[in-house]
């Protein structure tokens, strides 16, 4: 490294600084010592009153009507650095190395659309469980809302097929709440596989949902564990997947984003696989 | 070997060192009235290692007491008041401190600017905060406590309630301590809005918010955090003061007060606290790590909004210290839910942090192994926390070690690594020297050993039902063997901090001559002298990148193009 002490080049500026000033170490002790004097002395107390005073008014002086500056005198020069980085090594990459990555895809609004759709339609089948087995469209309803419902515990079936309101409402905050995260996760990960979002929605996805929740929710919530029936569960959710990978697959795609740097997406550094500014000529 | 040297627009002093020192008592005087941020930065990381090595001390006798089963190293008083004050002072005076301090010295000179917004309110922090500190230690001398004797607070740093009303802590220690962090609150707020206001204010010409280095943005979220948490913690300490000296009954239930409103006063500012304290521990990480992989940070928009998501989530979660207190299920699983999603931005960060170091030119310098070791760490830690966030589990593991080994993982395993870390990265810059690069592996090595000796063991007799703050226990529990480890462990990471601090006083005077970019570095404080001049840069800077001196040294190549 250079030392810039020995450069020569030197050329002389005045730069205005705060002024160093003990007003503020004053106020400091004068506070201080005013809550000290609660344990220790009373008079400790009035001098830190006098302290206070002193410090307001000895910093008032330093910044009104201006504020106090030191010029401080300065020798400038230019300064050089080096970098220890060795020559880029810039990768050469032929016309197809992208190709694999998608250029078209449905929209994240579209993700959606269809998780308000597939929420809508997995009613159906929830519901149609309840009515045969239970005889009533409330069992499900309950089971779901049940969760949110403080002071309900451990209802028995035939509760649960009873109509209730608090329920309802908690049911359906849930519903709605989860239909739209559910979409708005689809739309997110639509990207990654863009080609056949009726297999990853309808299929896919329901399939791995329920085998998580299979798998752990005896932990969570043995309760509701105990009273679902996992294969109308999955009936639901099949219902919900088609019905919105079907929506999305009739939406209009966007462009991604993947023609663009993955430097300027990222904020990644790799040289040679950068295009530059002077490339507007769009996707390839 | 350099393949390039590059012309830069930047300033020194090139008056003599003997025109720059006075005398011994001018040069104090200098100190004692300073507004410059770099000088207060600086006496804010001093007093930051002097109470560092004061809670050391103090977490040693503490371990040494625990170390065997029926021990009468210290008795049950004297612990009460060491484990109090070993708390307070590593949150209080080292902690905060440490990240203003940091904060002070980099922010402006990250950003461009001469020196922070308000600098007289600067030095008025400062010396608030230490007062505070002062303050409270001369409570061993001037407390008076039951017995009349001189004591220190004893009421643990979380100072529960309805043990600090008057009935059941007589004399004056707990008033000290309530005192003193009023004291040092009022100075870390101010330091908070200055922080606040230099970074939104006072940016150079091109540093827009999306070109600010990421410690800036985490200074500047940390800033926001402190005004909304200190807040509550210094009207709580305020309400206590009133219980005590003038008859309210705030936190006294046999009048109608309730001790539960100081549990959530205190923990609205201390969960948030905690990541007060690890997000400048992540700022420091967001910039070694990618110099010394020699990469641009992954994902900087993904970074930003993880910190502020980090910052917003971490307001709400409070209340996971407190399943044990009888909240209702629908609080609980707030609680649960809101404390897991904090994981998700911690996460991203993570990743992040990773796919930085992925497929870079790894130098494995000091700085660098902190940061790699405080990855996989807080990696352990977050994954604890995640256990802890679960109400049924915190009901089995509340107020056990399983608990004090959590948070000490969090707390020790983060910043009690990146900033060493940070201090090794850039001490060359506040000093002109370089730090010892052996020594420091000494450090690093012994450190990690003596943390993972202590913490990770700590683990275990929490699991076997040891509670937390007991000052001594029975043998034959399962506990004497791990609590042995533990204490070691402690002594050998004693021995780190030792060798660290010898490597700062060693290295002021004989260490390597640093110049102004000794790690090839990409920021604007690398781009003027070591240590800088009373003003920075002599003339204003202009940026077009979030890497400036990456642009500088590279003509060929630089970021402007890209973002």
């Amino acid at each position: 490294m250079d030392d810039p002490h020995e450069n020569p080049g030197v050329s002389k500026e005045i730069v205005e600084l705060p002024a160093p000033t003990a007003w503020p170490l004053v106020l400091a002790l004068g506070l201080t010592f005013t809550l000290a004097g609660l344990v220790t002395n009373p008079g400790m107390s009035i001098l830190g009153g006098v302290l206070v005073l002193a410090g307001c008014v000895g910093w008032f002086r330093e910044v009104l009507p201006h504020q106090h500056h030191l010029a401080v005198p300065v020798k400038v020069q230019k300064l050089e650095f080096t970098t220890i980085r060795t020559k880029i090594a810039r990768i050469q990459v032929d016309e197809s190395h992208r190709a694999r990555l998608p250029v078209h895809t449905p929209s994240v609004t579209a993700g959606v659309k269809g998780g308000i759709a597939g929420g809508a339609a997995m009613i159906v089948p929830a519901l149609l469980y309840g009515l045969i087995r239970y005889h009533s469209i409330w069992y499900a309803v309950n089971l779901l809302g049940g969760a949110g419902v403080a002071g309900w515990s451990n209802p028995t079936a035939a509760e649960l097929t009873h109509f209730r309101l608090s329920a309802l409402i908690f049911a359906t905050i849930i519903h709605v709440a989860g239909s739209l995260l559910v979409g708005l996760l689809y739309g997110a990960m639509l990207p990654m596989l863009p080609r056949h979002p009726i297999l990853l929605g309808g299929i896919i996805a329901p399939l791995l949902w329920t085998g998580v929740l299979h798998a752990t929710l005896g932990l969570i919530n043995p309760f509701l564990d105990e009273r679902i029936d996992w294969w109308w569960f999955v009936a639901s959710q099949v219902t919900f997947g088609l019905v919105a990978g079907w929506v999305v697959a009739q939406q209009t795609h966007i462009y991604t984003e993947q023609f663009l740097p993955f430097a300027a997406r990222m904020g990644l550094e790799t040289p040679g696989l950068m295009e530059e500014h002077d490339r507007e000529d769009g996707p390839k | 070997m350099a393949d390039s040297t590059l012309p830069i627009g930047g300033a020194i002093d090139l008056t003599p060192q003997s025109e720059v020192y006075g005398t011994w008592l001018e040069q104090v005087h200098d100190w004692v009235v300073t507004a410059d941020h770099k000088k207060i930065g600086l006496m804010y990381m001093a007093y930051a290692l002097i109470f560092l090595l004061v809670g050391g001390v103090e977490a040693i006798l503490l371990r040494i007491q625990l170390a065997v089963p029926h021990n009468n190293f210290l008795s049950p008083e004297v612990f009460n008041r060491i484990f109090t004050m070993h708390g307070t002072t590593m949150v209080f005076l080292m902690g905060m401190p440490l990240i203003i301090g940091f904060g002070n010295y980099l922010v402006p000179l990250m950003i461009g600017a001469r020196d922070m917004a308000f600098p007289r309110l600067n030095a008025f922090s400062f010396w608030m905060t230490s007062l505070g500190g002062l303050f409270l230690y001369y409570s061993f001398i001037g407390g008076v406590g039951l017995q009349g004797a001189g004591s220190a607070p004893d009421v643990t740093w979380w100072a529960y309630a309805p043990l600090t009303e008057r009935a059941f802590s007589r004399g004056h220690s707990t008033d000290y301590w309530a005192l003193a962090l009023i004291i040092s609150g009022f100075g870390t707020i101010g330091a908070a809005v200055n922080i606040i206001a230099t970074t939104l204010c006072m940016r150079c010409k091109g540093m827009t918010l999306f070109r600010m280095p990421l410690l800036v943005w985490l200074n500047l979220v940390v800033a926001g955090m402190i005004l909304i948490t200190i807040s509550p913690l210094t009207a709580a300490q305020i309400m206590l003061v009133i219980d005590r000296y003038l008859g309210g009954h705030f936190f006294d239930s046999q009048a109608g007060g309730s001790p539960v409103v100081w549990n959530h006063f205190f923990w609205i500012f201390g969960h948030p606290e905690v990541y007060v304290l690890v997000l400048p521990a992540f700022a420091i990480a967001n910039e070694i790590i990618p110099v010394f992989s020699r990469k641009a940070i992954f994902g900087y928009p993904a970074m930003v909004a993880a910190s502020v998501g980090i910052g917003l989530i971490s307001l709400s979660v409070w209340a996971h210290h407190m399943f044990t207190v009888g909240m209702n299920s629908a609080s609980n699983a707030f609680f649960v839910l809101s404390t897991g999603m904090v994981g998700v931005p911690t996460g991203i960060k993570i990743f992040n942090w990773l796919a930085t170091m992925w497929g870079g030119k790894i130098r494995f310098a000091t700085p660098m192994l902190f940061c790699n070791a405080f990855l996989i760490q807080f990696l352990f830690a977050g994954l604890t926390g995640i256990m802890l966030s679960v109400a049924p589990w915190n009901w089995q593991l509340h107020n056990s070690y399983f608990v004090v080994a959590h948070f000490h993982y969090v707390l020790v395993g983060a910043i009690v690594f990146c900033f060493p870390g940070g201090f090794y990265y850039w001490y060359p810059k506040m000093t002109g020297r370089m730090l010892d690069e052996r020594l420091g592996k000494w450090h690093f090595w012994l450190f990690v050993v003596g943390f993972h000796m202590t913490f990770d063991f700590m683990h275990v007799p929490g699991l076997l039902g040891m509670p937390r703050s007991i000052y001594t226990y029975e043998p034959g529990r399962g506990w004497d063997g791990w609590n042995m480890i533990v204490s070691i462990g402690g002594a050998v990471q004693a021995v780190a901090t030792l060798i660290f601090v010898y490597n700062l006083v060693h290295s002021y005077f004989k260490g390597a001559e640093a110049g102004p970019d000794p790690w090839d570095a990409w920021t604007l404080e690398w781009t003027t002298t070591s240590p800088p001049p009373a003003y920075n840069f002599a003339s204003e800077p202009v940026v077009s990148s979030r890497r400036p001196l990456w642009d500088l040294k590279h003509p060929e190549d630089p970021d402007s193009r890209y973002e």
